[in-house]
């Protein structure tokens, strides 16, 4: 078989040279445009999408690499999937942002009657426990430990309620409403014990 | 909250007790609390409908704090 002459090897070397520039600019605008997408997106995927946000990151890395080493055909190869992982990534974190959304406007609700009702039910069961405390006996139905549960539930309801309090001024109104419930649970079932439901 | 043993009036979760024929306020008190001679507490949480302790009268809606 005949060599190839130099000046056919050297044509082929600058036909592959200017083929492989040729692919350079588009995989380099198509991995900018990715990495945009992806930082649009950063901080909500951060926040309900973590895992996701974690493979497609790792996806994006590995198509950075393959820019750095020259491989422009396999950047471009490999960017439709990494788009395909970034729109599927906003999708999930978009859905998982108006379902959290959904949540805290309905805790919102729900805190409206709790923030009126809670301290009420403390501060009856505050004076209850407090005038009980001086008396020389207890009412039928009160049992000296019942009465002991009671005063000494009276500050970790209160202290239960100004962490409601403070996480719905923050905001944050699901844990408002599950702290607030607590004590309205706990308020409701001293109330009991007391004999303070007619 | 309001300080203790000044229970707002309007506060729902109050104990109410209407006030029966023969009841004095000694012996709502020792329902109640248990102790007759607590009887203040609820002649002052009553205030606004009560002006002696020893007159009460059977119907009226009396708050026991």
């Amino acid at each position: 078989m005949k060599k190839p002459s130099f000046w056919v090897l050297a044509t082929l070397a600058a036909v592959f040279i200017i083929a492989c520039q040729n692919q350079r600019a588009p995989a380099e605008q198509a991995v900018a445009a990715a990495e945009s997408a992806l930082t649009n997106i950063r901080d909500m995927a951060t926040r309900y999408a973590p895992d996701q946000l974690q493979a497609v990151d790792a996806q994006l890395n590995g198509v950075k690499d393959s820019l750095a080493k020259g491989d422009y055909k396999g950047v471009l190869a490999a960017m439709p999937a990494l788009n395909t992982a970034i729109g599927n990534l906003k999708d999930t974190a978009t859905a998982k942002q108006q379902e959290a959304d959904a949540a805290s406007a309905k805790a919102k609700d729900a805190w409206g009657p709790l923030s009126s009702d809670v301290p009420k039910m403390v501060d009856a069961i505050s004076s209850r426990v407090d005038i009980l405390s001086k008396s020389h006996h207890l009412p039928k139905g009160v049992t000296k430990d019942s009465l002991a549960a009671a005063k000494s539930s009276v500050d970790s309801m209160k202290s239960t309620w100004s962490d409601a309090s403070n996480a719905a001024t923050a905001g944050d109104y699901t844990t408002a409403v599950s702290k607030g419930q607590a004590v309205r649970d706990q308020a409701s079932q001293i109330m009991q014990s007391l004999g303070m439901k007619s | 909250m309001a300080d203790d043993n000044t229970p707002a009036a309007d506060n729902p979760y109050t104990q109410t007790h209407v006030v029966q024929s023969g009841d004095t306020l000694s012996k709502i008190a020792q329902k109640y609390y248990g102790d007759a001679s607590l009887y203040p507490k609820i002649f002052q949480a009553n205030r606004d409908v009560l002006s002696d302790p020893n007159k009460i009268s059977p119907g009226q809606k009396l708050r026991i704090p």
